[in-house]
């Protein structure tokens, strides 16, 4: 496979000490608890795909594609790694070695679509186009960010994000919400020192 | 990897904790450390009996059982060097007891510091040891490590807050050893024989610890100093001085330089800056102990003192602080932050000398090492910042490792404070204990006569760490 765009990550990867500073900050490490569904697992794994020490697999694939772009492993990280923008990356590169899963990108119910479009124009992230010829919406699964926009704008409720983690929709949204009310992205120890 | 039965952990623990896909062996078997190897699975317990039974299964195969915390330990503890389980505890993370009446709290491994800490803040109790890594270490990994922080000058290490816990044996066997008295003669101490034992010698399940109360005030303080020498010399005279301080640490002008690169804290761009703090109940106590400070400083020609009662400046400086390890990986462009020579404790007269020596011979073997620590506490730290795409450079590296802990030894000073052993300060750690090592080999004998237990670590672990393991960083060729 290559990896063309995250060749150019490797320093950013060395920069990583893998302190795990980013675990407190990932929601969907606090749902899972294992260490690969965390920031930093995802860029060790990175790490070892580019250097040859592990091998793409769908399920390694779909960790990168399961990301809500909350981005607080990014302001977390005291060695300043952009980690969503590595993880873009390598997004983009997955889809063009031919990789097709979902994650947690938006998906849409073609059956229920009525192409007004109206999820098009909600996409803050460009991910989603009409395909006039196919008269249907497209995705960009390298652009898309999981906010849920389109869900949210869709009147006729075609527009839907997977569930996962072995948690019904409303339970998984209940917990990232109430995780992302919990604190900002100020380091949480701040409060206990005081 | 054919030695373990998936299936049969999988009864044990239940299929929906037992991973071994590649990619989280791949991930697993990396920490914090510039190791790195494989697991043949990982599993994740609930329950003390989930423990015992894993062990029961593995110890009589002979299979090696790796206990795994947070995986932010940077001297290789928790990577399985002899491959094996890894026995990964976030999930075993119970606050079981908050005992106010007799002080102490009852926790499982896995409950992370500052977890504990926001849960005793509002009884006005917390539990004090805080190590850098506190947002995510867990209590087990501290107590295997006896870590410490920078309140380790007043309150101790991790050993100094631990009462009791129950640990299981290799065997399977649960025992409970300590109390939850603040003090016990009860024959030996077998609850500090466990404190940084690394997981080599049981695995902790529960935890007692001691709580004591949140102080009304603190006081954090900062002096500058235009040489390093003078600033440790101020550390010498300020712990000879019986001044009651709660933190005194050290930043030199690298690890200054790196914060302010990666976190733009606007720190002070001098050789050395000191950060000092006294905490209590009466403020006009904490202010007589912080005006001792601040006249050793100035003697010893310590400049722009800043004071700040304000929680949150105070905040501000604490994470700048706890962020230095990882911001140390920006000092330099195509450098990183390698966790070698990471830790060591040196008597205060020696402080100074120190300093000024890492940096001597930092410089003597092409690489960049910086001198901070808890100082208060006799803990010096650095990290050998080095382009790891450069094989020459982990020979650079080797070398300076070496001469640090030879001259860490020659003034009395030990091979680890607070990160413990593990296998990239093992070489340090059996030159210094080279007439106790035997000892050491035949309790762990005794207590784990299979050696399943995290084998491979400490008394165990290969002689030259380069070459231990893999290293987590690739080597480049064409790059010199």
């Amino acid at each position: 496979m290559d990896f063309k765009r995250i060749q150019k990550w490797d320093n950013e990867l060395n920069i990583c000490i893998r302190c795990g500073y980013c675990f407190e900050q990932c929601h969907l490490f606090k749902i899972t608890g294992w260490e690969t569904d965390a920031p930093r697992g995802k860029l060790i794994l990175i790490y070892g795909m580019l250097h040859g020490e592990t091998k793409p697999s769908e399920y390694i694939v779909n960790k990168f594609f399961e990301c809500f772009y909350c981005k607080r492993c990014d302001n977390s990280c005291s060695a300043g790694v952009s980690i969503t923008d590595i993880f873009t990356d390598v997004r983009a590169d997955f889809v063009d070695a031919g990789f097709d899963v979902d994650g947690t990108t938006s998906k849409t119910n073609d059956d229920l679509c009525s192409r007004c479009g109206i999820c098009v124009s909600v996409c803050k992230h460009e991910a989603r186009s009409l395909d006039k010829e196919n008269k249907k919406i497209v995705i960009d699964k390298v652009k898309c960010q999981s906010c849920g926009c389109c869900e949210a704008a869709c009147p006729s409720g075609a527009a839907y994000i997977v569930e996962g983690w072995e948690l019904g929709e409303n339970e998984l949204r209940e917990k990232v919400i109430n995780f992302l009310k919990e604190d900002n992205n100020e380091p949480k120890i701040s409060n206990i020192l005081l | 990897m054919g030695l373990v039965d998936i299936e049969r952990l999988k009864g044990i623990i239940g299929a929906e904790n037992v991973k071994d896909d590649k990619a989280d062996l791949y991930v697993y078997g990396s920490d914090s450390s510039v190791h790195q190897a494989m697991p043949w699975v990982v599993v994740r317990p609930h329950t003390i009996e989930e423990v015992q039974n894993v062990m029961r299964y593995a110890n009589p195969r002979l299979i090696p059982v790796i206990a795994r915390g947070a995986g932010s330990g940077m001297s290789g503890q928790a990577v399985p060097i002899k491959g094996g389980i890894v026995m990964d505890f976030k999930k075993m993370n119970k606050i079981l007891e908050i005992n106010l009446e007799d002080t102490f709290v009852r926790v499982e491994p896995g409950v992370v510091d500052d977890d504990l800490n926001r849960a005793l803040k509002p009884h006005n109790v917390f539990y004090p040891p805080a190590p850098a890594s506190s947002r995510i270490a867990t209590i087990g990994g501290e107590i295997a490590n006896n870590a410490s922080g920078v309140r380790s000058v007043k309150y101790g290490a991790v050993r100094d807050s631990v009462l009791g816990m129950r640990v299981v044996l290799a065997n399977g066997d649960l025992i409970d050893v300590g109390a939850k008295t603040r003090v016990q003669a009860t024959g030996y101490q077998l609850e500090r024989l466990m404190v940084g034992s690394e997981g080599t010698l049981g695995i902790i399940v529960e935890a007692t610890l001691k709580i004591v109360p949140i102080p009304k005030f603190r006081c954090l303080g900062m002096a500058k100093f235009n040489k390093l020498e003078d600033a440790g010399n101020s550390i010498s005279e300020v712990m000879s001085s019986g001044i009651n301080l709660s933190m005194l640490e050290l930043m030199d002008n690298i690890a200054i330089t790196a914060v302010n690169k990666a976190q733009n804290l606007g720190l002070p761009d001098v050789e050395a800056i000191l950060l000092f703090e006294a905490d209590g109940m009466a403020k006009e106590a904490v202010d007589i102990e912080i005006q001792k400070i601040i006249e050793i400083c100035k003697k010893q020609n310590g400049f722009g003192i800043d004071l700040s009662y304000d929680a949150k400046e105070r905040a501000k400086i604490y994470a700048g602080r706890k962020k230095l390890f990882p911001s140390l990986s920006r000092f330099k462009d195509y450098f990183t932050c390698a966790s070698l020579a990471d830790d060591m404790a040196v008597p205060y007269s020696k402080m100074a000398e120190t300093a000024q020596k890492i940096h001597e011979i930092a410089k003597r073997n092409n690489v960049i090492m910086t001198a901070y620590g808890h100082c208060g506490s006799g803990c010096m730290h650095t990290k050998i910042l080095m382009d790891p795409r450069k094989k020459s450079q982990w020979e650079d590296a080797k070398k300076a490792v070496f001469e640090i802990y030879s001259y860490v030894r020659s003034v009395g000073g030990t091979t680890s404070a607070e990160h413990g052993i593990g296998i990239s300060k093992a070489p340090a750690f059996k030159r210094e204990k080279s007439n106790s090592l035997n000892a050491m080999r035949a309790i762990k004998k005794a207590l784990d006569p299979n050696n399943v237990l995290n084998p491979g670590k400490l008394m165990d672990a290969p002689d030259d760490w380069v070459t231990a393991t893999k290293l987590r960083y690739t080597t480049q060729q064409g790059i010199f």
